[in-house]
């Protein structure tokens, strides 16, 4: 399934539990929908890209397994804005689900 | 790094900043790695690894338009280059930026005794020169160290230029528009780069000429 437009906040949702790295960050959007929501994940860094410069996710450096990587972690405005995002999308989730429920 | 992944890399960092086609190298071979040994784990050959590791990251075009869009690209990354040179060579030398800040009132203290003469038509244009050499030469030194500031001065700038240009052309300013489009379309690419700029940079790291 396309995650299109959905994907900056997949992203800041795998960010609220714990930091991590751009491959870890894919593979538990994908885990966690169970396949479900795929994507390429060669888009996943302009996501990550452009929520820094919003100034919703910070990066920093770390080391693993001996190699530098380069972690993300949400900010406060991160946390806000995904917890605008999550009432906006139960409140339309709940609209649609009555709309097709009724068809 | 294998061929496909170079091939990959270099249509995904097409048309971008140097610095920013070296953070996407690194985040991308990073990423290959890490799902190549993903699937040698799950018992992958190497070959078979490499496919499924470039086969997630998708299409290079369509990573390359959307890096294009966040990150800097060669040509705002040149215009930065250049505005910070001149920034330095306005600051180095202390003549220079006296100068700056003097011209636009020497230019209207002459249109003022001009004026005052009877010769109109030359107070008229030198009061417009003064005006236009006002917005541009005394910006720098304004205090315009925050977003808002700069988005208010920025909108007081094209305000007073447009404002200039019809007091200038008067009723003819519409028959004369070619001209005006012609000269103004570099100030208007410079202003719509700067614009691109400021979307992708953090404010922390913006120059003084960004918030003008």
């Amino acid at each position: 399934m396309n995650v299109k437009g959905t994907l900056p906040v997949l992203i800041l949702e795998a960010l609220e539990q714990e930091s991590d790295h751009g491959y870890r960050i894919a593979q538990r959007i994908k885990e966690r929908s169970s396949g479900v929501l795929d994507f390429k994940e060669g888009t996943l860094y302009p996501a990550l890209h452009k929520l820094q410069n919003e100034g919703l996710v910070e990066s920093f450096e770390g080391v693993e397994k001996g190699r530098p990587r380069r972690y993300y972690c949400i900010t406060p405005n991160g946390r806000a804005i995904l917890a605008k995002d999550r009432a906006e999308w139960r409140q339309l989730s709940r609209a649609v689900t009555l709309i097709l429920g009724e068809a | 790094m294998t061929t496909e992944l170079e091939i990959w890399l270099k249509q995904a960092t097409r048309h971008l900043s140097t610095a920013s086609a070296a953070q996407v190298r690194a985040e991308i071979q990073e990423h290959f790695e890490s799902a190549r040994e993903a699937a040698m784990m799950g018992g992958s050959t190497a070959d078979a690894a490499d496919r499924l590791a470039m086969a997630a990251l998708g299409h290079a075009k369509a990573a390359n338009c959307q890096y294009r869009s966040v990150l800097l690209t060669s040509s705002e990354a040149r215009l930065l280059r250049d505005t910070k040179w001149e920034a330095r060579a306005v600051c180095s030398r202390p003549w220079v930026k006296r100068l700056f800040t003097a011209m636009p009132g020497i230019v209207l203290l002459a249109t003022a005794i001009i004026y005052f003469t009877g010769a109109m038509a030359v107070a008229r244009v030198l009061s417009i020169g003064g005006v236009g050499m006002s917005l541009f030469f005394i910006a720098p030194f304004l205090p315009l160290y925050t977003p808002s500031r700069g988005r208010v001065f920025r909108i007081a700038k094209w305000a007073v230029l447009a404002g200039v240009l019809g007091w200038a052309f008067g009723p003819l300013t519409l028959e004369w528009s070619w001209l005006l489009f012609s000269c103004l379309w570099p100030v208007a690419w410079i202003e719509w780069t700067r614009v691109s700029i400021r979307r992708k940079l953090p404010v922390a790291q913006w120059p003084k000429s960004l918030y003008l």
